[in-house]
């Protein structure tokens, strides 16, 4: 790199910008297709360690985090942050989760909501 | 370290602190409080250019460090430590890299810092929930990576002359 740069691009910039790219599409791809079986289970972290699993339904909780408090709603098919005391509302704002493997995060209570299949589920339960 | 060298980090160092404070206010890419798009790496890759790595990663120490006294706690500090390092730290290997120009350069760097801030959020978290805003975050590093090269291109051109001698 040069100490008083073009202000064109090169070929090989637009390589890496592609070898960037590729590298997102293969991540979200990863990421974002949903493993097989249906969300039937939610598991709710603090601190990064699981507190609760529930089995979807319609329910409502509240958790104590970090100072926080966060409440957790429920129904057949999916779940939500219905309420959090949170300054930035980004959880509230992240809306209802429907697909296994899917997370809420509220970073300021570092609490977690994740989706799991029922199959992981009834393994923990039984 | 001549005055002149001393005063130009000192320069750069406000003007990145004055950058991530205009980027606190700015929405974050991800729904995660700290979160920066990153402005200041137009610092860093100018730093970088202008003067070499040493001087580049005191200037960064500095602007996080100061950073830290403005913003709101630990988390931030780890956000923008772990992301300005890997964002450093990716462009000074790339900028070996003959066939790059600063725009490759800057993309690679745009790229590790969104990977530093998702590390840094898992780390916080101890959940690896954060890895799923990371394509999003990729996918927009050749945006962000190019437009902070073109800025970065144009200051270094206009600067020739004032800007001391390129060390490492
Ligand atoms: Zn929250």
């Amino acid at each position: 790199m040069k100490q008083f740069p073009d202000l064109k691009p090169n070929k090989a910039d637009a390589l890496a910008a592609l070898a960037v790219l590729l590298l997102a599409a293969a991540l979200g791809a990863r990421l974002w297709t949903s493993p097989p079986g249906a969300a039937g289970a939610v598991v709710v972290s603090i601190d990064g360690a699981a507190v609760e699993r529930v089995a979807l339904g319609e329910w409502s909780r509240t958790y104590a985090a970090n100072g926080y408090t966060v409440r957790v709603e429920a129904t057949a098919g999916g779940v939500r942050v219905a309420a959090s005391d949170c300054p930035t509302q980004d959880c509230v704002r992240t809306g209802t989760i429907t697909r296994a493997g899917q997370s809420i995060v509220c970073l300021p209570a570092r609490l977690v909501v994740t989706l799991t299949g029922a199959a992981e589920y009834d393994a923990v339960a039984g | 370290m001549t005055a002149r060298r001393l005063a130009t980090c000192a320069v750069l160092a406000a003007l990145a602190l004055a950058l991530s404070y205009i980027e606190g206010m700015l929405p974050p890419p991800a729904p995660l409080p700290g979160f920066k798009l990153g402005l200041a790496n137009i610092v860093t890759l100018f730093a970088l250019c202008a003067l070499g790595g040493a001087d580049a990663l005191a200037i960064l120490l500095t602007r996080v460090l100061l950073g830290a006294m403005f913003a709101s706690g630990a988390t931030a500090l780890l956000f923008s430590l772990l992301g300005g390092l890997a964002a450093l730290g990716t462009m000074r290997v790339l900028s070996r890299v003959r066939a790059l120009s600063i725009y490759g350069v800057s993309v690679g760097g745009a790229a590790a810092h969104h990977v530093g801030q998702v590390c840094a959020a898992m780390l916080v978290l101890g959940s690896a929930a954060p890895l799923a805003y990371l394509p999003v975050l990729l996918a927009l590093s050749p945006l962000s990576g190019a437009l902070t090269a073109f800025v970065c291109a144009l200051l270094l051109r206009r600067a020739r002359g004032f800007l001391p001698p390129r060390e490492g």
